[in-house]
């Protein structure tokens, strides 16, 4: 008897403290504990930080330079090369590749062919010495992996003879950057045109109501286009990259504006703005302190379900060469020349990094849903 | 009858400003090209082999009427774009709207297609995910929508071609054969047409598929929960009867009101898509213009008529809610 009154009575006291936990804790402690609960956001949130990772360390990553520098002029598109660790001449621990050799002869009607000589073993060495890069302001030499002689191209090169590997990795770092940038400029126009809009109400709200909705109705993409087109072809390529980067910003605001814009029109009728109003505070002090803080958590959503779009309309406009161009690497830049019947027939693995892609994107999709579902304050109550 | 005609002036009225707004962007764009029309068409001709002075151009100037004041120009522009006039091409000076004409049609057919495909699609299977209790079903609707978002049209198109390219040894492009290209219009080439337009009606109806479930999904377990489901579940009506008349009119409403935007977002999608599969209609005119020669006559007016092609959904959609939403209809019939 007195055994079981002590385990209720625990029971009780871990109600209790969760319950206390529960009533106390933070919003971003709720969230989070809401957003563990998913299953999908959170392998999606692993996926997320992962590829952000390799990403930033793209350069220690991936062997070679992903520019013209770095390139394999004896292996131009050539086929991704797969570490082995035996075949019929035997069995090594230290996995190998074989060597490429291009060859021109009366044989090959003076045509260069490129040759695998299974008899000459290229093994792969941990930290070698490669290209120069610079990381966090400090050059280094050192690569993750390599082959003690020539070049490993694991996923293969391009038509210029780029490893894809290596430019895969530094395009998830461009989007990266692009999707941050845009996104950014997106978060400011919306918080000053659905603050202004929200916060005022009456006919300045009708009035950037009625514009927003235009600028919504155009389709954005052939409009950006347009805008993209006009980028004078004199502009550098780190020019271009942030011409890009302010469009797509561009791109996103209407749709956070008119999020901005209903929040503050339901929030601003209450007591606290009242009171604040009442001791003189500036309406801009009133909307950056006192009504943005009540639905941060709905922003940050809001940014990161925006942040694919912004990924992907990058890839698009660089795709069809309005967008960033060599030798910035993005996925778009990557996929600019595989349309080619050449390409999809002899040369497919120039679609590996599409997968990269997918999967980036899927993991944003999958962490701004659980998110939304986290920031939800009624998604308890809801089931 | 009255408050109906009063009702559908505003909304036309409503219609109209924007689309004189979004004039006003358009031709703002147009007039940040660098290099007018006039620069333009002397170039070629310089190329041609003609010499060309700056009094030529000056007098090419005057021609076109680009020495007027800019909101002359844009007050002319946007009279004669809603009487379907859109002035002659800069580079191949020819009319826009003969050189439009069929192909802008067709890519709305194209458009519109797809949207429906994808709401035929996305009603029914909306609607069991909503109300279906089963985590098997549910999953896997999830990931088929996931895969919609994730996978842009574009991306889609590239794999499909590439597939094709691989099993069947055709990458499935272009939009009619080698011998109607230029034909014109009779049951063979209609014929030839379908065989082909599938595919791009596909590719844009994939992610239109996977938005119209999210939306519908989302409205119906908005719907399903709520006390008149449960007051008519309790009267008796049960099964498919209890969702279509009930919460699935409900959610009807915010569903057609979305068109406009869902066609928005297929819109988006054309050019690139276009570009993809090379296929011979607006989309890929408006690239050609952008990207390769600088048209900005022919942007225009293609971002314009894609523009009102979307505020004239709207405008149908307002209606038709008004018609078919007794809420609205009587707050407008009185």
């Amino acid at each position: 008897m007195t055994d079981t009154a002590t385990i209720e009575e625990t029971d009780v006291n871990v109600d209790q403290s969760a319950k206390e936990a529960y009533f106390t804790a933070g919003q971003g402690q709720l969230i989070w504990s809401r957003f563990k609960k998913q299953r999908a956001a959170m392998v999606g949130a692993g996926v997320l930080i992962l590829l952000v990772l390799s990403g930033l360390f793209a350069p220690f990553l991936t062997p070679y330079d992903p520019t013209i520098e770095g390139r394999n002029a004896d292996y131009q598109n050539g086929a991704p090369n797969i570490p082995k660790f035996w075949d019929e001449n035997g069995f090594s621990f230290r996995p190998f590749i074989y060597t490429y050799e291009r060859t021109r002869s009366i044989e090959t009607n003076f045509r260069w062919v490129t040759k695998v000589n299974r008899d000459k073993r290229r093994y792969v060495v941990l930290f070698p010495e490669g290209d120069k890069y610079t990381l966090a302001g400090i050059t280094f030499r050192t690569h993750l992996f390599g082959v003690d002689e020539g070049k490993i191209h694991l996923f293969g090169t391009d038509a210029t003879g780029k490893d894809i590997y290596s430019r895969t990795f530094h395009s998830i770092n461009t989007s990266l950057a692009v999707g941050t940038i845009g996104v950014l400029i997106a978060f400011v126009l919306a918080l000053i045109i659905g603050g202004v809009s929200g916060y005022y109400g009456g006919w300045t709200d009708s009035v950037l109501q009625m514009i927003t909705d235009a600028v919504r109705t155009v389709p954005a993409i052939p409009l950006f286009m347009a805008i993209a087109a006009f980028i004078p072809d004199t502009v550098s390529s780190e020019g271009r990259f942030f011409i890009i980067s302010i469009i797509l910003g561009f791109i996103g605001w209407p749709t956070l504006a008119r999020r901005v814009r209903t929040h503050l029109l339901t929030e601003r009728n209450q007591e606290y703005v009242l009171a604040a109003q009442l001791c003189g505070a500036s309406p801009g002090h009133i909307i950056g302190r006192h009504l943005l803080p009540s639905f941060t958590s709905y922003i940050i959503v809001d940014l990161i379900i925006s942040f694919p779009y912004m990924v992907l309309s990058e890839t698009a406009l660089s795709f069809i060469g309005l967008g960033l161009k060599e030798p910035v690497n993005s996925l778009g830049v990557m996929l600019q020349n595989v349309t080619k019947a050449d390409v999809l027939l002899n040369y497919q693995w120039n679609f590996i990094p599409v997968i990269f892609f997918i999967v980036l994107v899927l993991a944003f999709v999958f962490v701004g849903d659980g998110l939304r579902d986290a920031a939800d304050p009624y998604a308890d109550t809801k089931k | 009858m009255f408050h109906f005609l009063q009702f559908a002036a505003t909304r036309a009225a409503l219609a109209i400003i924007t689309l004189i707004m979004v004039s006003f962007i358009v031709f703002s764009l147009m007039e940040l090209v660098p290099g007018d029309c006039a620069e333009r068409y002397l170039a070629f001709k310089n190329t041609q082999g003609s010499q060309i002075s700056v009094a030529d151009i000056e007098a090419e100037r005057v021609r076109l009427g680009l020495d007027k004041p800019y909101v002359v120009r844009w007050g002319k522009w946007i009279v004669n774009a809603f009487r379907g006039e859109f002035g002659d091409s800069c580079i191949l000076r020819l009319n826009i709207s003969q050189l439009l004409g069929e192909k802008f049609y067709i890519s709305l057919a194209i458009c519109l297609t797809s949207l429906l495909i994808a709401y035929l699609i996305a009603i029914p299977v909306g609607i069991i995910s909503a109300t279906s209790k089963s985590p098997i079903v549910n999953n896997s609707l999830r990931l088929v929508s996931y895969l919609g978002l994730a996978m842009p049209n574009f991306l889609l198109a590239l794999m499909i071609m590439l597939f094709s390219t691989i099993v069947f040894g055709d990458s499935l492009t272009g939009l009619f054969s080698k011998e109607f290209r230029d034909a014109a219009w009779s049951y063979e080439r209609l014929m030839d047409f379908l065989s082909r337009a599938w595919l791009p009606v596909f590719i844009l109806g994939w992610s239109a598929t996977a938005f119209a479930i999210q939306t519908v999904r989302a409205l119906m377990s908005d719907e399903v929960g709520k006390l008149y489901v449960l007051a008519a579940s309790a009267r008796g009506v049960t099964g498919r009867r209890l969702l279509w008349r009930y919460p699935a009119r409900h959610s009807l409403g915010p569903i057609i009101n979305s068109l406009g935007f869902d066609l928005n977002r297929i819109f988006n999608e054309l050019p690139i898509v276009a570009l993809i599969l090379t296929l011979t209609e607006a989309g890929s005119l408006l690239i050609e213009a952008l990207a390769r020669s600088n048209d900005q006559q022919m942007a225009g007016a293609i971002i314009f008529l894609l523009t009102a092609s979307i505020v004239g959904i709207n405008f149908v959609t307002d209606i038709i809610l008004a018609l078919t939403d007794p809420r609205v209809r009587r707050s407008i019939l009185g």
